[in-house]
């Protein structure tokens, strides 16, 4: 190429290059409703399941003993700790305590009283004897897939690339990368969702052309567009809301549901009812997006159930006017790329939410084209993540590349409250600007430095992201000094900011820190405190895991054991009483290799029952009885 | 821009102008296709992707040469600032903050003198388009925005031919570029204010 002759050649053995890494590198979709790891196995990305699949619900509990649970089991544990389960946690990233938006919804959560405007939100669990921030909850979902991923390629891994929101700003992306570290992972990039999924769609289908990305996750919406030629995934445009996602439906229809139960739409504070109207409304959403009605039961109170019918209608009604918030956004991603719709050569769905009927009518009346989702929208962002995991790691082909844009606008505070913009929107990353600025006094020897992030012109209206102050400047007349600002986005989309005042030479620059964000200090204080308590954490959390299934044993085989009285042989019942004794004792404990061995015993002592029960329930159902019912019966 | 010996990322030349970036020269009038195709191809070797487990000097060399790379193609790829950059590597400023120098920020570049007839001009079309928009005369707000496009396309077009000259009339050029941006910013105003409307009539 003959550019190449135009830039200088480094004198000859300077600088060799550093030995290309054949790392273990997985990509990590941290999302709002579920999480996933995936790798490049033989070319192919994969994404690792454990026993309940590839998703890890994104639920923390915490427990009374100290102990965090994670995924389906903490899911399992929300309707009856509520306060102490994390659910959704993407949604208070690099949030402050008193952002609205965040924490005055229909939420079962207790938030720490204090903080200023300008600290993180934090959960107040275990009724105010621990506050925990959003990315501490985040590391914790981390770590296990951090765990399954190092089991699965049976050693130590050498980096991630994590995903975020396209539309996140600078300091929800700084708390994500702080979740990694804290969980251990050498973060080598941010990625942003939709980006990844036309990455995963344009090797593995091959796909050319310009393309919109309509990602409708959990609690966030992205729309992107994107050009792929050649290799080139070049983002043109993107845009979003970074609070708007299928959980915004639950709590729709849950207001709905509890309207219909006569009850407030605030669930009159309770807790307990929240968690279970909010799960009632996921599952009924869930449900119609294949049948036309379904019926809700929900536990009003003790012993009051409440039985209701929902139909599709009524919830495409009630999600409507949140649904009606994805348009704005879209079109503007479309202006913004300077395209029609009609010059598209189609949609990517992505996310769980593109599921519902109501959201694919929406897709296809904005663009005008048949949405693609031969890839699982749930897994295809993970997917994504491994392929760009693989390309950073120097594995894979070196033709491909990702051209990202800033979602946002950078700026900062000017005389009078208004934003100047440095940076803007949809500029291609890695960039940069730099400006001048003077001084509006005389012999002012300072400059204060307002970093703000939004499309807004007051500053007001935007995204506080950082201050900082310049100062030892001697004193001169008013309009003398010149201070110059650099803005640089690296190609995460982080900022970091330098000032330099030129007439002494005084600098001061700064990593943006954002000012709803964890300190270096903090984080590296959490992650000490992590490596303090790696050990006893995970003996705790297996505790806790072991005493949850236990439980679960043991109920199961109480019941067994009063439906089924009539199937045990000589002897039987007192060695299955045995061993649910021993689990009982054990259980109280803090071993949870005993409780394990408990397990192991009691279902070694009940086998043979449960089998008999298995082959009755198989004959009654081929005497013509409903085996769900008989299923539902036997407590499984 | 890799070093031939070792394949080392080399810091950027800090001189280049955005043209140099591309190895081209300065001029207006650049082939769009070539353009692009040198800017992805600079962009596939230069990529901070490519050096995520370089060393750190590798690495720093990498965004800067991305940094500069990306501003020389968002100037260059669009006519306006690619005229506008032409113009002010001659000393002549006709950019956005040229006139309108926000408090605080330090402006000590030439400007641009303006037409008192194209600020007349302007001035009639935008209360030609408020009185149309409060009388609710969408063809008229339509045909008015047409007109103003046809103007700001044609002041672009005579930018082209200016800039194609054997010796440029800069003073020329840099008049039809402030007209040019005049007749921008009723554009870009039409378009908020129709976005407005569209907003309160949900």
């Amino acid at each position: 190429m003959p550019v190449e002759a135009l830039f200088d050649i480094s004198e000859p053995g300077e600088a060799q290059a550093k030995e290309v890494c054949k790392g273990r590198a997985v990509g990590i979709d941290l999302g709002t409703t579920n999480s996933l790891v995936a790798v490049v196995q033989a070319g192919q990305p994969t994404c690792l399941r454990d026993e309940h699949g590839s998703l890890l619900p994104s639920v923390v509990h915490y427990a009374p003993d100290g102990g965090v649970v994670v995924g389906q089991e903490a899911r399992g544990l929300a309707a009856q700790a509520p306060q102490d389960t994390i659910a959704s946690v993407k949604r208070f990233m690099g949030r402050g305590p008193r952002d609205a938006e965040a924490t005055r919804r229909l939420t079962p959560y207790q938030f720490a009283p204090g903080g200023d405007s300008e600290s993180v939100v934090r959960f107040s669990v275990l009724g105010g004897q621990r506050a925990v921030t959003p990315v501490e909850v985040s590391a914790e979902i981390l770590r296990v897939l951090k765990t399954r991923a190092e089991v699965a390629l049976g050693g130590e891994l050498d980096g991630a690339v994590i995903t975020v929101p396209a539309y996140f700003d600078d300091g929800q992306r700084q708390a994500t990368r702080d979740a990694g570290r804290l969980a251990g992972l050498e973060v080598m990039r941010l990625l942003n969702e939709p980006t990844a999924a036309a990455l995963a769609y344009g090797l593995d289908k091959q796909a050319e052309g310009t393309f919109a990305v309509f990602d409708l996750g959990g609690g966030t919406f992205d729309i992107s567009i994107l050009k792929l030629e050649g290799g080139v995934f070049e983002v043109k445009s993107t845009g979003g809301d970074s609070a708007l996602g299928g959980d915004d439906f639950d709590r729709a229809l849950a207001a709905h549901l509890l309207r219909q139960m006569g009850l407030p739409e605030d669930a009159a504070g309770d807790r307990y009812l929240t968690r279970r109207v909010l799960d009632a409304a996921r599952d009924a959403k869930e449900a119609l997006t294949k049948l036309s009605a379904t019926e809700v039961v929900i536990e009003r109170g003790p012993g009051d159930i409440w039985r209701g019918t929902l139909t599709r209608d009524e919830l495409d009604h009630v999600v409507k006017p949140v649904l009606d918030r994805c348009e704005p956004p879209a079109r503007r991603a479309l202006r913004d790329a300077g395209l029609e719709a009609k010059q598209l050569s189609g949609v990517i769905l992505v996310g769980g939410a593109t599921r519902m009927p109501i959201v694919r009518r929406l897709v296809a009346s904005v663009f005008g084209c048949e949405p693609l989702a031969d890839i699982d929208p749930d897994e295809v962002v993970a997917l994504g993540a491994a392929v760009q995991a693989d390309l950073l790691a120097g594995n894979a082909r070196k033709d491909v590349v990702l051209m990202d844009v800033v979602p946002l606008s950078l700026g900062l505070e000017m005389m009078g409250g208004v934003a100047e913009k440095l940076i803007h929107r949809n500029t291609t990353v890695p960039c940069g600007a730099v400006q001048t600025f003077t001084t509006y006094a005389d012999n002012q020897t300072g400059f204060d430095l307002h970093v703000v992030q939004g499309e807004r012109e007051l500053v007001a209206d935007c995204r506080s992201l950082a201050r900082f102050k310049l100062t030892g400047i001697p004193p001169m007349p008013a309009g003398m000094a010149r201070l110059q600002v650099t803005f640089l986005v690296d190609a995460d989309g982080l900022l970091s900011v330098s000032a330099h005042e030129q007439t002494t030479g005084k600098e001061s620059s700064i990593r943006v820190k954002p000012s709803y964000g964890l300190t270096d200090d903090e984080v590296e204080r959490m992650i000490r405190d992590s490596f303090a308590h790696a050990e006893q954490d995970v003996g705790e959390r297996l505790l806790v895991v072991e005493r949850v299934e236990g439980d679960r044993i043991l109920q199961a085989t109480r019941a067994a054991l009063a439906a089924s009285a009539d199937l045990l042989v000589e002897g039987e019942r007192a060695a299955i009483e045995a061993a649910m004794g021993a689990l009982d004792e054990v259980k109280a404990g803090r071993d949870h290799l005993a409780v394990r061995a408990a397990i192991q015993a009691l279902d070694a002592a009940s086998k043979d029952f449960a089998t008999r029960r298995m082959n009755q329930a198989l004959a009654q159902g081929l005497r013509g009885q409903d085996i769900g019912a008989v299923e539902s019966k036997v407590g499984k | 821009m890799l070093c031939a010996g070792c394949g080392a990322v080399q810091p950027p030349d800090r001189t280049a102008d955005h043209f140099r970036v591309f190895g081209l020269p300065r001029k207006f009038d650049l082939d769009m296709v070539d353009l692009e195709r040198r800017y992805k191809e600079m962009t596939k070797v230069l990529h901070p992707d490519r050096f995520a487990r370089a060393d750190g000097r590798a690495r720093r060399a990498s965004l800067e040469r991305s940094v500069q790379l990306n501003l020389a193609w968002s100037t260059l790829s669009e006519p306006v600032p690619r005229a506008e950059y032409l113009l002010s590597l001659q000393g002549i400023e006709v950019g956005e903050s040229a006139s309108s120098k926000k408090s605080g920020e330090v402006d000590n570049r030439a400007t641009q003198p303006v037409d008192t007839a194209l600020l007349i001009e302007v001035m009639d079309l935008r209360e030609a388009l408020a009185e149309a928009r409060s009388r609710g005369d969408r063809a008229k707000v339509t045909s008015l925005v047409a007109d103003v496009q046809a103007h700001h396309d044609k002041e672009m077009a005579e930018v082209a031919v200016g800039f194609a000259a054997a010796q440029p009339d800069l003073a020329a050029i840099a008049a039809r570029m402030v007209a040019a941006r005049y007749y921008r910013r009723f554009l870009e105003d039409a378009e908020a204010d129709r976005e407005g409307d569209q907003g309160t009539a949900k």
